[in-house]
């Protein structure tokens, strides 16, 4: 590399040396500064020092978060290895790769192997596949901010963990962007009892953001996520950059942004794409080649770009709607102007009025260089059933062995015993500590000390069903003359007959026939076409956003002249004002509106949607406790909603008493308990714990007797066997107690120090309109079922 | 052991009929001495477990608890299942069901084939069922296990889609629960077992919907 002229960054080199000297470590460094060849070339050069210390086969293993990056890395690779004159092979293995390369990889594995954590552990879930981890020297995590707040995370420590109990000299290595918690991060990946580093590059990013703003404030709209009046603004800057990559935040708002910038400037079709996780592959890749060759003008997409290798012509960034955190804005602005010195130019375009608070927070963000903490997840006890049974698909596993590696994870340092046993008894038995259920032989202890599973049919749909990542049930598209067009949901397709239109991307397509998961489809020529929409996406504002959101609205009505967000919004912030109130930085604003739809109660902790939907039904837990109620509850990043039919007793008199802090853990355990949300968490663990077979797109319906929803068995196993870890672990992910524990004590600390401000409206106020439009839902009760039903018949009457 | 389910009924007309609908999913049909039920979906938990999906045995026991509790406080000497009395194949559920069957040997049982009964007939005649392949006719009512055609000479009582009704209310609320769907010409069952979800689509046109809950019954 040096021979060629390239001068290595300080932070490469430095990594170089630590490798040699058997250092395990984290590189922290921003993209394009070729953090990759840190790490890649350091295993090489130990390589070339000793090669008498290596054996055949596999010697470095590079995890990466997203298949997509796998190819190309592997190309950048090939060429090093060639160009220094090396034998060695590196190959891709993950969901792409076909059956004949994986079945030569497995008679000889290349010396350096990309894969995805849940490719490990399909590899796993195979015969005698020990010999192939012997004489691994390194595993590779890139992009592990990216995986460590997700279950993938918890993916990737085990499968570590599982090859460091095959070869243990091996050197853990992970790559990272900049987050606010690195050396806990570090910690996660690398708990063991070795030699680590930190190595961060001294190199730094330009980023320059720019909002853009409608010439009158009351062009953009109170609510709403998909801004189309912005559109006159963005075609300019389409135009004067060289490829613009136009984020958004959802599969739905990228294919109705393609709409709206090709109805506003026919010239740019054939110049722009549109990107996201349910195109077709081939598309997607045809797409990200024609990046990198500078054929397109623009390319809308989702996070299915966030990441990935550089492409060197896009200049500039516009983000559609709100970034929800600080560092996945800096991620997505940082996708342009990619060679090292050069400057990231990010556009933010807001979807409504108060994102434009938003704005000014993120400026003051990265301004002020915070980025928020990424939280590992821990004790997921639905990730270590579906590995025990990975290990029994494979090779077997003793229980003694396998409890002492799994300790060492960080994941599971704080596994009991106990846990583990019951793992190992809902896996053999059922989970019923009492009662074994006699037709349940998944997991058999057999003579020899190991556990296996016996059965080929549980064996192939405990395969089918490895990994964290939980979606609907998938349908594929495909034309019916041949060729595929990318995924919907069959949520979606349901509520559409044959004939009806819709889009997907960027085509209007109509439907001809369902068969086999597998929509038929012909280009249509109507008008009128129904965007789907894909569940999930939708993430929370971040903490440390909120903080910075909480600063800016305070001095909102005082704007300092370099705000330009804040100045163009002070209309809107007057009416605010006059209509109800701003809560300053030591002020609590509630409002309490009625109308036709009955009685609401707005309130405004500006925590992020996480925190607000414990908060919502914390508070409609203890209102409750007044008057037997029913509530619906709604929340965005700014608040939430309770809305009831029935008149809601909150006054200035015991509005104190109802937002206390004073026991709150009880009263949140006992409002969890009482509404919706565990429930949901579960719907993920039971697919995960393979109690609930998904089916594969594509593929023929076969388990239809073996059909059963995540909600029913939630139902079943809360009615029946109310001591399964599972249903535990549902009822942990709703409310974190180490971790969000810390956030709500401080949320309802703030509030017993702030002035509690209880305003009437008449009508919706600014702050409170996004939340009646724009929100997700749920309930929450305790009244009586019967009762219910009377009164909204009662009420149906009037 | 199981404590008293508490039985809430409605006595609806059908033709010249009159039907008993109960918010514990069964009919009491008193000049039949008999309870109209459907998909029971027996062997459910067990044929999950086999396929190493730890399903709670319970549920079964639970299931015919409540069956026990029914035919003796109505006194009945018939049960007219309309499908799905088992789930899948012979399995040790069906054990369970036997030891239970054995306790009614008077109680006769009238089965009309589901989609998922599919047990030759000697399994049947183990269990003292009479089993009709496509439906039953007993003075005007008929009964099928999936409703296909609509009949002009009798009332049609069928059950297979799980039925269910989602009410909404002021404050936006709603609320989802299994049903009897009633029209002028048919009647639709709600699934006996409670390992069964709840399907609240495709209700049958002009139809009243029958909900019920632990302690009471609505029409909506």
């Amino acid at each position: 590399m040096q021979e060629k002229g390239h001068e290595p960054f300080s932070f490469q080199s430095q990594t170089w040396e630590r490798y040699q000297n058997n250092f395990s470590g984290m590189v922290v460094a921003p993209t394009g500064f070729g953090k990759t060849f840190s790490v890649f070339l350091a295993v090489v050069i130990d390589y070339l020092n000793h090669p008498d210390k290596y054996k055949k086969g596999l010697k470095l293993i590079w995890i990466s978060p997203l298949r997509s990056l796998a190819k190309d890395l592997a190309k950048a690779m090939n060429d090093a290895v060639e160009e220094i004159g090396l034998d060695w092979a590196v190959e891709v293995r993950n969901g792409d790769t076909a059956t004949k390369d994986r079945r030569r990889q497995e008679r000889l594995m290349p010396d350096v192997l990309l894969t995805t954590p849940e490719t490990l552990h399909l590899l796993f879930s195979q015969k005698k596949n020990a010999r192939w981890f012997k004489n691994v020297t390194c595993i590779a995590v890139d992009e592990w901010h990216e995986l460590l707040g997700s279950k993938r995370g918890v993916l990737t420590e085990i499968a570590i963990s599982r090859i460091r109990n095959l070869s243990p000299k091996l050197r853990i290595w992970g790559i990272s962007a900049t987050i606010g918690n690195l050396e806990e991060a570090k910690e996660v990946l690398i708990p063991y009892d070795v030699k680590t580093t930190m190595i961060r590059a001294k190199e730094k990013k330009k980023i320059k953001i720019t909002s853009l703003l409608p010439d009158q404030v009351e062009e953009l709209s109170w609510a709403g996520h998909l801004g189309k009046q912005m559109s006159s603004k963005i075609i300019p800057i389409i135009y004067e950059n060289t490829t613009t990559l136009i984020f958004t935040n959802t599969r739905n708002q990228s294919e109705l942004w393609y709409q709206i910038i090709i109805d506003e400037e026919p010239d740019l079709i054939g110049q722009i794409a549109i990107h996201h996780g349910s195109i077709d592959k081939v598309q997607r890749n045809w797409i990200e080649e024609a990046i990198s060759q500078g054929l397109l003008k623009a390319v809308v997409c989702t996070s299915s770009l966030d990441l990935g290798v550089d492409f060197k012509p896009v200049d500039c960034v516009i983000q559609i709607g709100s970034a929800k955190g600080i560092a996945r804005f800096m991620q997505r602005a940082g996708r342009s102007g990619h060679s090292p010195f050069e400057t990231s130019k990010m556009y933010a375009v807001p979807t409504h009025s108060l994102q434009l608070i938003e704005v000014a927070a993120v400026k003051e963000a990265v301004k002020q260089h915070e980025i928020e903490a990424r939280q590992p997840y821990v004790l997921t006890y639905d990730i270590l059933v579906q590995f025990l049974v990975t290990l029994a698909v494979g090779e077997g596993f003793k229980p003694e062995e396998t409890y002492a590696f799994i300790k060492q994870i960080h994941a599971f340092h704080y596994l009991t015993k106990e846990e583990f046993d019951w793992c190992i008894h809902f896996i053999t038995q059922g989970g019923n500590t009492l009662k074994s259920y006699e037709e349940f032989h998944k997991v058999v202890l057999e003579e020899d000390g190991f556990y296996r599973v016996k059965s080929r049919r549980i064996a192939m749909n405990h395969r089918m069903n490895i990994g964290v990542i939980v979606s609907e049930v998938i349908l594929f598209v495909k034309f019916f003359s041949g060729g595929y067009i990318g995924m919907v949901e069959e949520y979606f397709i349901s509520k559409l007959n044959k004939g009806d239109a819709f889009v997907l991307g960027g085509k209007v397509l109509e439907i001809q026939q369902i068969k086999d998961m597998t929509v038929l489809v012909k280009r249509s020529k109507k008008k009128k076409a129904i965007t789907p929409s894909w569940m999930g996406g939708r993430l929370p504002l971040t903490s440390g956003l909120t903080h910075f959101l909480r600063l800016k609205l305070s001095d909102a009505l005082t704007p300092n002249n370099r705000e330009r967000e804040l100045k163009f919004l002070y209309p809107l912030l007057k009416r605010q004002e006059t209509n109800s109130h701003i809560p300053r930085h030591d002020e609590f604003l509630i409002e309490m509106i009625e109308t036709k739809e009955g009685f609401h109660l707005f309130v405004y902790p500006f925590e992020g949607r996480l925190v607000h939907e414990i908060m919502a039904s914390l508070i409609a837990y203890r209102i409750s406790q007044i008057k037997k109620l029913t509530f619906t509850i709604a929340m965005n990043d700014y608040g939430f909603e309770l809305l009831s039919d029935q008149e809601i007793p909150l006054t200035e008199e015991n509005m104190n008493a109802i937002f206390s802090k004073e026991n709150l853990i009880k009263d949140v355990t006992a409002s969890i308990n009482a509404s919706e949300m565990a429930s949901r968490k579960f719907r993920d663990i039971a697919v995960v714990a393979g109690l609930v077979i998904q089916t594969q797109p594509g593929k023929r319906k076969t388990n239809k007797s073996l059909q059963s929803s995540s909600g029913l068995l939630f139902r079943v196993l809360n009615d029946y066997e109310p001591s399964n870890l599972l249903l535990k672990q549902a009822y942990n992910e709703v409310f974190d107690y180490e971790l969000e524990k810390v956030r709500l004590q401080a949320a309802f600390q703030r509030i017993s120090k702030s002035k509690i401000i209880l305003k009437k409206a008449s009508n919706f106020t600014p702050l409170s309109f996004p939340l009646k439009v724009d929100s997700l839902r749920g309930t929450m009760s305790n009244e009586d079922l019967s009762k219910r039903i009377e009164r909204i018949q009662k009420q149906a009457l009037k | 052991m199981m404590q008293n389910i508490s039985i809430i009924s409605k006595t609806i007309w059908c033709n010249d009929e009159v039907l008993e609908l109960t918010n514990q999913r069964v009919i009491y049909w008193k000049a039949k001495k008999s309870l109209i039920l459907s998909d029971l979906h027996i062997g459910k938990s067990a044929h999950f477990q086999k396929s190493g999906i730890p399903i709670p045995t319970n549920v079964l026991t639970r299931d015919l608890e409540r069956l026990k509790q029914l035919i003796l406080h109505f006194k009945a000497e018939n049960l007219i299942i309309v499908g799905d009395l088992f789930h899948a194949e012979y399995n040790s559920d069906l054990d369970e069901f036997k030891t239970w069957r054995i306790q009614f040997s008077n109680l006769s049982i009238q089965l009309i084939k589901g989609n998922h009964d599919r047990f030759s007939n000697s399994i049947y005649e183990q269990f003292q069922i009479e089993v009709f392949k496509k439906d039953l006719v007993l003075n005007c009512l008929k009964f099928v296990h999936d409703f296909v055609t609509p009949s002009t000479d009798y009332f049609t009582i069928s059950g297979h889609t799980h039925p269910g009704v989602f009410i909404k209310g002021k404050g936006k609320q709603h609320i989802k629960l299994p049903c009897f769907q009633v029209t002028n010409t048919q009647l639709i069952l709600p699934a006996f077992s409670l390992f069964t979800g709840l399907n609240t689509r495709n209700a049958p046109k002009n139809c009243k919907n029958y909900c019920f809950t632990n302690d009471g019954i609505f029409e909506i």
